[in-house]
């Protein structure tokens, strides 16, 4: 691998079941490799699991997931999770994963050899509607790059619906100029993502 | 609900002084509509002088009613005699006001002590700066408390001073919160002095530091940004002087130091999170500590706290080349990690600014190790970015205990290695 061009990490990691039952073995075992060529954000990624929920079964908790989304009380009035003392209301979890898993789309759209982001905080709920067939979410997040310190507020809309691929539009504030993009998860180059493997 | 009616009660209660001693409330189960009438019936005779939170309304629909002393058997009578079921909810008012208005005060109230204070939770700046006074309050005999200099803004700097004597006798330096968001190691640097007052004289491994060598401890090196974290931006890092010519405020204070100043590795874009100021030690921030040590000239441990991603780091930032005792700064790193994580697993990699994280010009330590510190570190504490800056405070106690375990690694070998 010529190192100026193109840069690959391996990874290892484990996984852990979202709603871990009584007994159940908690642990998958992952290994990545991230693929990163000419400094250009959107690396390629190769994951293999070992120990992978049957798909089927995979669906099935994706499924009760929604559901359970769908009941949440309007978090509308909520602003930043975690707060300053990085508490996360166990009630409010759900919607910081959810969050989460659009943010890290986001982030991987931005992702280099060099720049690194993390979610630092949910910082407002924009809007948040499950009348219709999928949750419909709207947010701001803060994220962290770590090369420059910088905090980067992103607008995220996602709409998430279990047999469907994951939709993401978001705008992200630039310092030099602002970003904008969309997509849709779920093409060959990128896993789809099971909120219980998550 | 009840929440609600029990302040409303409380406010009337030290309002108007009334008094619930002997109040009960009770909670009737209607089982038909004559049971329901029968408590309306109720309602109309005042002399009872009820209060109903929750009235009458139908079958199956609770009713909740405060009784008053005097007219609690009356009331009971008459609902057993109809038949109609309740439950006490309340067996007496005025002590769960009572209680309620002690923790009410109490969690607005300030720690008497240090030994009350709350090291699992993070503070304002008024809430260290009266922990510090009360610290040397308690022992006058091992800490002072010295001011450095003022902020931008004007707030006071202060270093606490640990010694047990001697004259200038050979230090080391830790420093906390100099990026104002990250806000464990404040809060970390809280839990270290109080664990230097109770470790002398109990852990004989830390005695003979503290016999040998006096400790200073700067705990919020940044109070502009920290105020600010508190009251506007939470993850506000820089300092907070404004920049001729530009709309933006702050400069990063470990960018500011006079170490490859100005190089690769800083921004001079003045909107930037490393925006390393017009030029070496504008910040007085900074400065203070530049002269302290000057002046103070016989610093040998220089440990700057930062948060996050659980690194510990020894110079250069500014350059590739290698530090003159690489070797042994790498030796001990990796002791002092080790120590780390015999606590509770927490993992961290060690290794030189440039390498382990990214090149970094006009940084703390590069200048002190450059000053001739030898022992020059900086800690990068928990976590590795789930959580970030906004670490959840239950985890401010484990942090400082397992990086007090590094820290104690550095002091003992700078004890036993004086140059």
């Amino acid at each position: 691998i010529n190192s100026k061009k193109e840069c690959q990490v391996d990874l290892e990691f484990t996984t852990e079941h979202y709603n871990p039952e009584e007994g159940e073995e908690r642990l998958g075992k992952c290994s990545a490799q991230v693929f990163f060529k000419n400094e250009k954000p959107r690396p390629t990624i190769n994951v293999t699991c070992m120990r992978f929920m049957e798909k089927s079964k995979r669906q099935q908790e994706d499924y009760l997931l929604y559901k359970h989304m769908k009941q949440l009380k309007d978090p509308l009035d909520v602003i930043s999770i975690p707060d300053s003392h990085g508490h996360i209301d166990p009630s409010l979890r759900p919607i910081w994963d959810l969050a989460f898993l659009g943010s890290s789309y986001v982030m991987w759209e931005k992702t280099t050899q060099f720049l690194h982001y993390y979610m630092a905080q949910l910082s407002s709920v924009k809007q948040w509607k499950t009348d219709e067939d999928a949750i419909d979410f709207d947010y701001t997040v803060l994220l962290h790059e770590f090369s420059t310190q910088e905090i980067i507020p992103c607008r995220i809309h996602l709409v998430w619906h279990p047999s469907k691929p994951l939709k993401v539009k978001y705008h992200c504030q630039g310092p030099q100029a602002p970003e904008e993009a969309s997509g849709i998860e779920g093409s060959a180059a990128a896993p789809t993502m099971g909120l219980t493997n998550y | 609900m009840q929440g609600l009616l029990i302040f409303s009660l409380l406010l009337g209660a030290v309002l108007g002084k009334e008094d619930f001693v002997g109040h009960q409330v009770l909670r009737i189960s209607v089982a038909d509509e004559a049971q329901v009438q029968k408590v309306t019936e109720l309602e109309d005779l005042e002399h009872l002088q009820l209060d109903f939170w929750r009235g009458p309304a139908q079958p199956g629909s609770p009713v909740d009613v405060r009784v008053p002393f005097p007219s609690l058997q009356a009331v009971k009578v008459f609902l057993e005699t109809h038949g109609i079921e309740y439950t006490i909810m309340i067996e007496d008012v005025q002590s769960l006001l009572d209680e309620e208005e002690e923790q009410m005060f109490a969690f607005q109230a300030r720690a008497a002590s240090t030994d009350t204070f709350n090291y699992a939770t993070y503070h304002t700046l008024d809430e260290i700066y009266g922990f510090m006074d009360m610290l040397v309050a308690e022992h006058p005999q091992l800490v002072s408390k010295l001011q450095i200099g003022k902020t931008y803004e004007g707030r006071p700097i202060y270093v606490l001073k640990f010694s047990t004597g001697g004259n200038n006798r050979p230090a080391i330096w830790i420093d906390t919160g100099i990026h104002s968001r990250e806000w464990v190691t404040q809060a970390s640097g809280i839990w270290f002095a109080k664990k230097i007052t109770q470790d002398y004289g109990q852990n004989p491994a830390f005695t003979a530091i503290l016999d040998k060598m006096d400790i200073f401890l700067e705990i919020v090196t940044n109070p502009d940004g920290f105020a600010f974290t508190h009251s506007k931006n939470r993850l506000w890092r820089k300092t907070r002087s404004i920049t001729a010519g530009s709309s933006c405020v702050g400069v990063d204070p470990n960018r500011n130091w006079d170490a490859g100043f100005g190089k690769a590795g800083a921004s001079s874009n003045p909107c930037s999170e490393t925006y390393h100021g017009k030029f070496a030690n504008s910040e007085t921030e900074v400065k203070s500590i530049v002269d302290f040590v000057k002046s103070h000239g016989n610093i040998k441990a220089f440990i700057s706290i930062h948060s996050y991603s659980q690194l510990l780091l020894y110079p250069y930032g500014y350059t590739t080349d290698p530090a003159k005792d690489q070797a042994e700064l790498d030796e001990l790193a990796k002791s002092a990690v080790t120590a780390l994580a015999s606590l509770y697993g927490t993992k961290f990699k060690y290794g030189s600014i440039i390498k382990a994280i990214y090149r970094a010009s006009g940084g703390t330590i590069d200048w002190t190790y450059n000053q001739g510190i030898k022992y020059s570190y900086t800690f990068e504490l928990r976590d590795t970015g789930r959580y970030g800056f906004l670490l959840p405070a239950s985890q401010i106690v484990p942090t400082a205990q397992e990086t007090w375990l590094a820290l104690q690694t550095i002091m003992d070998h700078t004890l036993k290695h004086p140059y």
